[in-house]
């Protein structure tokens, strides 16, 4: 499967990728690739590393029009992480407001 | 997004008082969940949640030192590992605990996938068991 949850943690820990991808998800659109690099202060080759890494991972879709290539964010595979996430933030703040409770009765 | 969950809070106790309630297995067992638990290295510990089909936790004792506990967490019916750490501090007027819950980057594709959706399917569920039964017994007493 593509989109497992090892590569998108990996294709998220690195700041640059994070940006890249937050980018990508706020132009909610396809975007050239020299559009995005022009963004970025880095090469173009880092770029497309960083873009491939992303892909990889099934959080973005590269295509080529023309002589052009569009890159588009697929914010699906985070969903796999997130629900992890929601569910164990709900757990943990029950939990310890339920601890508190506990300890503010036993005395 | 990171794969860690990290809490921390105050309380307006000792320290002493608030690792007790996190290493005791009575003490878990009432404001937690029910529990068979001894904070020493390696013991294997389990949570039975209560209520219809909810399976229980179980996993292993990693460190036990006041004032840091660190257990394995998995989940009895998806063999997914993933790590508690509790660790307090003496502060002026209290205690402070950070929680940390980490590791599902350990797991992998359709294993993820599955765990993911057995949690929405059931766990849900347990815990609001586990919060009235909770209640009931803070009003019986």
């Amino acid at each position: 499967m593509q989109d497992n949850i090892t590569k998108i943690l990996k294709a998220i820990s690195d700041p640059t990728r994070r940006e890249l991808f937050h980018a990508l998800v706020i132009a909610a659109t396809a975007l050239p690739i020299t559009q995005v690099s022009a963004q970025f202060n880095i090469t173009r080759q880092g770029i497309t590393k960083h873009l491939k890494t992303l892909e990889n991972a099934g959080l973005i879709t590269i295509t080529t029009s023309g002589r052009e290539r569009f890159c588009k964010a697929e914010a699906q595979p985070l969903q796999e992480v997130k629900n992890w996430l929601h569910f164990y933030e709900k757990f943990w703040d029950t939990k310890l407001d339920q601890l508190g409770d506990f300890l503010d009765q036993k005395e | 997004m990171k794969d860690i969950i990290s809490k921390e809070q105050l309380f307006n106790h000792p320290i002493q008082k608030v690792w007790d309630a996190i290493t005791h297995q009575e003490q878990i067992s009432t404001w937690f969940i029910p529990a068979t638990f001894k904070a020493e290295k390696g013991f294997q510990y389990t949570f039975n949640a209560s209520g219809g089909d909810c399976s229980p936790i179980r996993g292993e004792v990693l460190e036990a030192t006041p004032y840091t506990l660190i257990y394995s967490w998995i989940v009895t019916e998806n063999p997914m590992k993933t790590i508690v750490k509790w660790v307090l501090e003496e502060v002026d007027g209290g205690t402070k605990l950070y929680l940390e819950h980490s590791g599902i980057s350990n797991y992998h594709g359709e294993t993820a996938i599955d765990m993911f959706l057995s949690f929405n399917a059931g766990w849900d569920s347990c815990l609001a068991g586990l919060t009235n039964y909770l209640k009931n017994i803070v009003h019986a007493g």
